[in-house]
């Protein structure tokens, strides 16, 4: 593309934002989705013990959602 | 707020004559909390079992065995008296369990002669193309007998070129060979027959003519599964005919067998027994006057003092009105309060379905999954089930009440919207959005409130909502330090978290608002001297904690986030849909009906999504965010010595 040539970028601004976005959601996506795979794993085994620990293994594994709330939280200042 | 049931301690002391009146008294309230008496060196030492203990768990044994047997499943009681259930209950169970037995010893009986015949008729089958009768392939002396299959085809002219004395049999559909000649030729023809792949058979020792033989063996098979299939449907029979006998029983014998095992829980001495245990305080007087009555005044009760120390271990005991009790379920979940703890229950009742809410917030969705609730409610009759229906209802009644302000239906909008773009017509006619005032970042805020048209608006209303929720966890925690350690521990150890908000609340107002830097300062010496307090009432700890504030209050961000997930997939299930209508020009055709089914599928699949998301990121709200700031947890569940009597009665 020309006009990207001429504007010295891969990109306009648009796009770089809506790249910047896309990044801090996948980014932490894929952080949460790490934490929750280990947490997960070790809270069925725990369950397979103890089927009361239902609640509790629960609450742990969804606590790294926290992280893709913040990405996604930054993605939409980015596009403010 | 509820706390939970008060607790009375009770100490039942009496002769060992008396023991079996008592027991039963308790047991029949249902409401006495036994206590597991652990020999120590006090002299004392638990009881023996009741005599009739071995008897009734034997033939519990056996009645659940053969309720496990027949299938037999709870079911709508018919409700009998105790004790002719109990009169007959030996002959009925002992005849119970003679049929059983006979007609399972006959039926793996016959499905053995099944098997026989099975086997007999496999070995007939390769002879049926060469019919004949199996007498004359043995008994010769001079003669060799093969019978078996070749792979290629068998030309009489290769055997007659070895001998003459012969008769061949051969079906050159199913390669099967009967060949009798002469012994002296024997090997040779063995030598001609391997070399075309020959595999003998087994010639069957019974006589007669394969093709009757089959007609018979199948004859027979049906006669056996046919007698198999009768006494299956007699033991069927005995299913429908004991069933009200079979659960009246074992509930019988179950409170029996609970009632013989009670000595082994209790303190006994050569002939005084002590039972030790709780009971709700408002019930106290009830049971002393039903164990005092039916032991005739010769048991004596007393209640005993709860040392403070004492006070983690009593047993729980929920004390919630029938309209917050489902929200109980959601506690037990997580763990049963302390008896020292107020019970949240009457707070999530509030709180979990307006979070629920704020995130679904569609009228469409919440009249589906309303209704599916209804309809399990009323048609299964678990009382597992009822609970969780309970608060499914109250969440899907909080999610239409928000999918109105939302005006939302099945991710259509209800009102139409202006925007810089023009209209975007809403689904009701004539319902015009009203831009109420200004909200963050540009952004209008208009009624009904168009959530993905406001986003930054919405996340600071979300955060709003986070800290209104997390404060009145603060406020909790409060009330139960307070209780137990004293105000200044209270103000010191949850005030101080309040205090730090509220500064930091009036530096970022400071900071924000155009020459009110004063209020900055004043907003910073307010969060230090919270922050001080803290320090001082939870140590070092406290002040580590302190960035888990803001993650607790962004994490409320979440109330928007997953409802703008639902928002998008809803259109998108639309958008589709309808685009294939659209393309159809108005003719009833393949894309229409695929169209019909895509909307159905897709919003199905979106009701599926909109119980687990915002049902499981409201719960981790409650979970995480609320419950971290006040609760505790790990009480003893009040589990009264008695039973809850369903097939019988008295």
């Amino acid at each position: 593309m020309v006009d990207g040539a001429t504007a010295g970028l891969f990109l306009d601004a648009a796009g770089m934002k809506a790249l910047g976005a896309a990044i801090a959601i996948s980014v932490t996506g894929y952080a949460s989705a790490i934490a929750e795979k280990d947490i997960g794993t070790a809270a069925i085994g725990a369950m397979a013990e103890n089927e009361g620990l239902f609640g509790k293994g629960l609450i742990l594994t969804v606590i790294p959602e926290t992280i893709v709330i913040f990405g996604l939280v930054v993605a939409l200042l980015i596009n403010q | 707020m509820s706390r939970p049931k008060e607790m009375t301690r009770a100490v039942i002391v009496g002769h060992k004559s008396i023991l079996k009146e008592t027991i039963d008294a308790l047991h029949d309230t249902n409401l006495f909390h036994v206590e597991d008496f652990v020999e120590d060196e006090s002299g004392f030492k638990i009881s023996k079992p009741f005599k009739n203990a071995g008897e009734v768990s034997k033939k519990l044994v056996k009645i659940r065995s053969i309720a496990n047997y027949l299938g037999i499943e709870s079911k709508k009681p018919v409700v009998q008296k105790t004790d002719s259930v109990l009169r007959e209950l030996d002959s009925k169970l002992d005849e119970l369990d003679r049929t059983i037995s006979a007609k399972t010893e006959s039926i793996s009986q016959l499905e053995n002669e099944l098997k026989d015949l099975e086997s007999q008729k496999r070995d007939i089958l390769p002879y049926l193309s060469i019919d004949l009768d199996f007498e004359y392939y043995r008994g010769y002396e001079s003669l060799r007998v093969f019978a078996g299959t070749v792979k290629g085809s068998l030309e009489e002219s290769q055997i007659s070129s070895i001998t003459q004395a012969y008769e061949l049999y051969f079906d050159p559909q199913s390669k099967a060979v009967v060949l009798f000649v002469a012994k002296n030729d024997a090997d040779k023809v063995y030598e001609l027959l391997q070399g075309l792949g020959f595999k003998e058979f087994r010639v069957p020792e019974r006589g007669g003519v394969p093709s009757e033989l089959l007609r018979f063996i199948e004859q027979k098979e049906a006669e056996v599964t046919k007698r198999i299939e009768s006494l299956k449907g007699e033991i069927e029979s005995l299913k429908s005919r004991y069933a009200d006998f079979i659960l009246a029983s074992d509930e019988v014998l179950t409170i029996e067998s609970q009632k013989a095992e009670l000595p082994l829980r209790i303190a006994t001495s050569e002939n005084a027994f002590i039972i030790d245990g709780w009971t709700p305080a408002e019930d106290y007087d009830k049971l002393v006057s039903v164990v005092s009555s039916a032991t005739k005044g010769k048991a004596y009760i007393t209640s005993l003092e709860i040392h403070h120390e004492d006070e983690e271990n009593v047993p729980v005991e929920y004390n919630n009105s029938k309209v917050v009790a489902p929200m109980q379920e959601v506690m037990d979940l997580y763990s049963r309060p302390k008896y020292t703890e107020i019970d949240p229950s009457s707070a999530i009742f509030i709180t979990l379905p307006l979070i629920y809410g704020l995130i679904l917030g569609d009228i469409g969705y919440a009249m589906i999954l309303g209704g599916l609730a209804l309809a399990i409610k009323t048609l299964v009759k678990s009382d597992a089930v009822k609970p969780l229906m309970n608060i499914l209802i109250y969440c899907e009644i909080s999610a239409a009440f928000f999918g109105v302000l939302y005006g939302e239906f099945l991710g259509f909008s209800l009102a139409s919207l202006h925007t810089e773009h023009g209209v975007v017509p809403g689904l009701i006619p004539g319902w015009e959005t009203i831009t109420l005032f200004e909200g963050i970042g540009g952004e209008v805020f208009t009624f009904p409130v168009h959530r993905s048209h406001m986003i930054m608006t919405m996340i600071g209303l979300s955060i709003f909502v986070g800290l209104l929720h997390l404060n009145l966890g603060y406020l909790l925690g409060f009330s139960n330090v307070a209780r137990h350690h004293g105000m200044k521990h209270a103000i010191l150890e949850k005030g101080s978290w309040m205090i730090i908000e509220l500064g930091a609340i009036l530096a970022a107002a400071g900071y924000l608002s155009v020459g009110g830097s004063a209020l900055m300062y004043v907003g910073a010496i307010v969060l230090v001297l919270g922050i001080v307090m803290l320090a001082m009432g939870e140590g070092i700890a406290g002040v580590v904690e302190l960035p888990s504030l803001m993650g607790n209050v962004l994490s409320y961000a979440r109330i928007i986030a997953v409802g703008l997930s639902s928002i998008y997939i809803a259109g998108t299930v639309n958008d589709i849909a309808f685009g294939m209508i659209w393309a159809d020009h108005s003719q009833i055709g393949f894309a229409a009906i695929a169209a019909i089914l895509v909307f159905m599928l897709g919003h199905g699949l979106n009701s599926v999504l909109s119980i687990i998301a915002p049902g499981l990121h409201a719960l981790r709200l409650q979970y995480v965010e609320f419950f971290g700031k006040f609760y505790q947890g790990g009480g003893r569940k009040f589990n009264p010595f008695g039973y809850i009597r369903k097939y019988t009665e008295e």
